[in-house]
């Protein structure tokens, strides 16, 4: 522990800070699961956590609802705790909050939900605050990393003396700002956990809940007018002054944006021209201060993130402009040139002229292309996916939320939707098309994580009503996309002391799955053979849903593993493009369907019985019929070096296969780990490993 | 004494270090500069997209940079350089990981020579893998910067920002491949 009298001063990312606060402020139970922005905050937790005699229970939950539940009735017992998930996490506990507020707690409880607007790394842009208003939960929006970690103790405060839980909202640029802040000293508050057996209040039944309901609206109007009377909560930059033309009202981010952007047009908060008043608490509102403000201003701007709430839980609403008025965007990050453009047009129009104009910006044509994000050279889900499009390439493929929802680089991806949909989706989509009469193979893919989260009660609904369709489990014995916390497999708990790992063959083996096979990915031959032995056997009489367990360990967390036998590959040169042909004279047509189906560019076609059109302008040579083909009627001899065919770059999309101007492949030495996959994947042989690692 | 303020942005791609090279920035100008605001990406963007991390250090209340606004633009590839280009100041520094500027097109050299930023290339990955380690081109490239002046901080408190506490070797490794970057930029 550091000592009393100097003072530590460190850089914390948002969430560390958060993570910080908690531990300044006694916390004994943190709960999380993994999700950008929000997943730094436990490991801070547990880091920081070190430093206390007694460190808090920390634990990645199996999902945000499982975690949501033990924070909460941890609270029960009078100690304090916290649960952190991004907003879609909210989602899925929504359940438990929804009764939160009702129920109560007495230790003080907050709950993190960070949000993403633009968004960067989710699929809304949903406002957790608006969330917090349904479920009558006070919330709290930081505006720095600064904030969220001194917002903590009001927080718990506010949560004891109300016995209510309390949610902050930090937003993504909170989350992943970093900013130096000196640090408190860890507090061990304590506190035994105590169980107070209180059916009336725990156990509440409907009747009991209309009077809590009751009580609970009581409260709300309480604790508004305790955070209208808070000073720190509510920070007025620039104070009102008579007759303002233009006053603004903002929470969050925005807040901290639009004092920069305001000193940028020369005119900062400082000297106080615009009335400025900043509320760390958007829900309930703190009428007082916010009816000053709009009292006392002719307009007022809001600006907040990302939905309106601070603007429809305002008292007079007329004068707003906000959203509803049009002056703010309804979607997006609001960036400091949004910011700028929301800040000059509210300023011109309420007649107060910017000293001097945004500065000069430069502008260039022709920028690069849009950098779009891959799976890791090495990756064995890329091995998964290039597997399933030539195993089964006319298939349905319904993925799900996590790093291989890149899969869709490969065109392997065609659904994702929500934690768990991949096995829902692939058992609502394969009934429908076989009662339809189509035999399109449906292939679902969902990493082990994801699979913990939501898949297991899909995959029970999909056995209990006789869905038909292959399940792979992207088995990478982590949570990647996240920043590799473990899983329950891992028998590893959240602060790496050993935990009971929970196999996930024997969980699909009791969710009453009779078709199961685990393998390695990297063995890409016998992956395509299993895919098609597991299709065969769900659309057998006997079928029902047949799982595949891939099992390789993740390339960015363990690369020595994901990579154990090392194959160094190169091109062998350039050959001039080539096109297949069709020649059924020496060789008849089967008629077996296989090379249309495995056209990547859609080149073939079926004209008749045995009959092959090929349509030349198509093709890129490829040669993947010419290997499919069982009678040697689809003809193209391999090149024996690249044709810039562009088959590895698309079925395959690994980001050390570089392309030049005319589509020929070279090996970026800066991104290739030897894996030596893509030698298996080019069917003209130019990608050999080279002699010496053969 | 008026306090420092000072905008950065770093940019590049996931894997060649941008979140190391804008702490580094901000503590070897967090004592000049008293306070530190920096935005940073995680999450799907890490995987091979592009990267970008803003610093602002001095009287600041939101951690990110403005168009038109950065003292630095600090490009560990020239693609990114190009995408980042509205964030550089007509005054600032655009140092980029490049052997020259042929990554601009004609009409892109012609608009950024009238902006006037003040711009440096540097064969970063070709010097940092001459010395051994092509990921070392992010603290080759800071080298360069601050020996230009492109920093508020000298080329030795750099490198007490980034070598203090650090084990001996990897310590030497990033001495030796600060000095890279300074002996490039000397040259130019």
């Amino acid at each position: 522990m550091s000592s009393k009298s100097k003072v530590r001063k460190e850089i914390l990312m948002g969430n560390q800070a958060l993570g910080r606060g908690l531990v300044e402020n006694g916390v004994a139970v943190m709960t999380a699961y993994p999700g950008t922005p929000s997943s730094e905050i436990l490991p801070s937790v547990v880091h920081y956590g070190a430093e206390m005699k007694h460190p808090p229970y920390c634990e990645w939950s199996v999902n945000e609802k499982v975690a949501v539940e033990v924070a909460l009735s941890s609270a029960y017992t009078g100690q304090r705790s916290a649960v952190a998930m991004k907003m879609v996490g909210l989602n899925v506990a929504l359940d438990p909050v929804m009764s939160a507020a009702y129920i109560g707690v007495i230790g003080g409880m907050i709950l993190i939900s960070a949000d993403d607007p633009g968004p960067h790394s989710s699929q809304t842009e949903q406002d957790s605050r608006l969330l917090a208003h349904f479920a009558k939960l006070p919330v709290f929006d930081p505006d720095s990393p600064a904030m969220a970690r001194d917002l903590v103790g009001p927080a718990f405060a506010l949560s004891e003396r109300f016995q209510i839980p309390v949610m902050i909202r930090p937003t993504l640029r909170v989350c992943h700002g970093r900013q130096n802040l000196n640090l408190r000293e860890p507090k061990e508050l304590g506190r035994a956990p105590v169980f107070q057996r209180d059916p009336f209040r725990w156990a509440a039944i409907p009747k009991m809940r209309l009077a809590l309901h009751h009580a609970l609206n009581a409260k709300l109007a309480k604790i508004q007018d305790y955070l209208s009377k808070s000073k720190s909560l509510n920070k007025w930059h620039a104070p009102l002054r008579p007759r303002a033309p233009l006053g603004i009202l903002a929470s969050g981010v925005s807040a901290a944006l639009a004092r920069d952007v305001l000193a940028e047009l020369g005119l900062p908060v400082g000297e106080g021209k615009v009335p400025f008043l900043q509320t760390a608490a958007p829900y309930p509102l703190p009428t007082q201060p916010v009816s000053e403000l709009i009292a006392g201003c002719r307009n007022v701007l809001v600006l907040e993130e990302t939905e309106p709430v601070l603007e429809l839980l305002a008292p007079q609403r007329d004068q707003l402009w906000g959203r509803a008025s049009g002056h703010v965007p309804s979607a997006g990050e609001l960036t400091p040139e949004v910011l700028g453009e929301v800040l000059e047009r509210a300023l011109a129009e309420a007649k107060l002229k910017p000293p001097r104009p945004r500065g000069k910006i430069l502008t260039v044509p022709d920028q690069p292309p849009m950098r779009r994000p891959n799976l890791c050279p090495g990756c064995s889900h890329r091995a998964v996916f290039y597997s399933l499009r030539r195993a089964l390439p006319t298939g349905v493929y319904p993925s799900d939320i996590g790093c291989y929802t890149l899969g869709m680089n490969q065109g392997a991806v065609d659904t994702c939707h929500d934690m768990g949909a991949a096995v829902t989706f692939a058992s609502a989509l394969s009934r429908g098309l076989n009662q339809a009469g189509d035999e399109t193979p449906v292939v679902a893919t969902i990493g082990d994580s994801t699979f913990f989260h939501s898949g297991i009660t899909g995959l029970v609904n999909a056995v209990y009503n006789g869905s038909r369709f292959v399940l792979v489990i992207l088995d990478n014995e982590t949570t990647s996309m996240t920043g590799m916390q473990p899983t329950p497999e891992s028998g590893l708990t959240a602060d790496g002391h050993p935990g009971q790992a929970v196999d996930i063959k024997k969980l699909v083996e009791g969710c009453g799955v009779r078709w199961l096979t685990e393998l390695d990915p990297y063995q890409m031959g016998d992956l395509q053979k299993t895919l098609k032995k597991a299709w065969r056997w769900c659309k057998g009489p006997e079928g029902s849903v047949a799982v595949i367990i891939a099992r390789h360990a993740c390339a960015a967390q363990r690369p020595k593993d994901a990579v154990a036998v090392p194959c160094k590959v190169a091109v062998k040169g350039q050959a001039a493009p080539v096109t297949t042909s069709f020649r059924p004279k020496d060789n008849p047509c089967a008629d077996c369907g296989r090379c249309v189906a495995v056209c990547p560019v859609g080149a073939l076609s079926r004209t008749g019985k045995g009959k092959i059109k090929v349509d030349q302008a198509k093709c890129t040579g490829c040669r993947l019929c010419a290997e499919v083909c069982p009678t040697g009627t689809m003809v193209l001899e391999p090149a024996g070096a690249c044709v810039a065919c562009g088959l590895c770059s698309t079925w395959f999309a690994c980001p050390a296969l570089a392309k030049d101007a005319k589509g020929y492949i070279s090996i970026d030495r800066g991104w290739c780990v030897d894996c030596g996959l893509c030698a298996e994947v080019c069917a003209h042989g130019a990608i050999a490993p080279l002699e010496e690692s053969k | 004494m008026s306090r420092l303020k000072w905008q950065a942005v770093v940019a590049g791609v996931g894997g060649q270090g941008v979140l190391f090279v804008s702490r580094a920035l901000a503590s070897a100008v967090e004592p000049v500069a008293g306070a530190i605001l920096i935005s940073e990406v995680h999450g799907m963007a890490q995987r091979g997209g592009a990267v970008v991390s803003h610093l602002k250090a001095g009287p600041f209340s939101g951690p990110l940079v403005s168009f038109g606004q950065a003292d630095l633009l600090l490009a560990l590839d020239p693609g990114e350089a190009v995408r980042n280009l509205t964030y550089l100041a007509p005054k600032g520094h655009l140092v980029v990981n490049a052997p020259d500027l042929e990554f601009l097109s004609p009409k892109a050299r012609k608009a950024l020579a009238s902006f006037g930023a003040q711009v440096l290339t540097v064969p970063a990955t070709e010097l940092a893998g001459r010395a051994g380690t092509a990921k070392g081109a992010n603290v080759v490239l800071l080298g360069a910067a601050a020996a230009v002046g492109a920093l508020p901080v000298k080329l030795e408190e750099l490198e007490r920002a980034i070598c203090d506490g650090q084990p001996q070797a990897r310590a030497q490794a990033n001495q030796k491949l600060l000095s890279l970057g300074a002996e490039a930029a000397a040259q130019v």
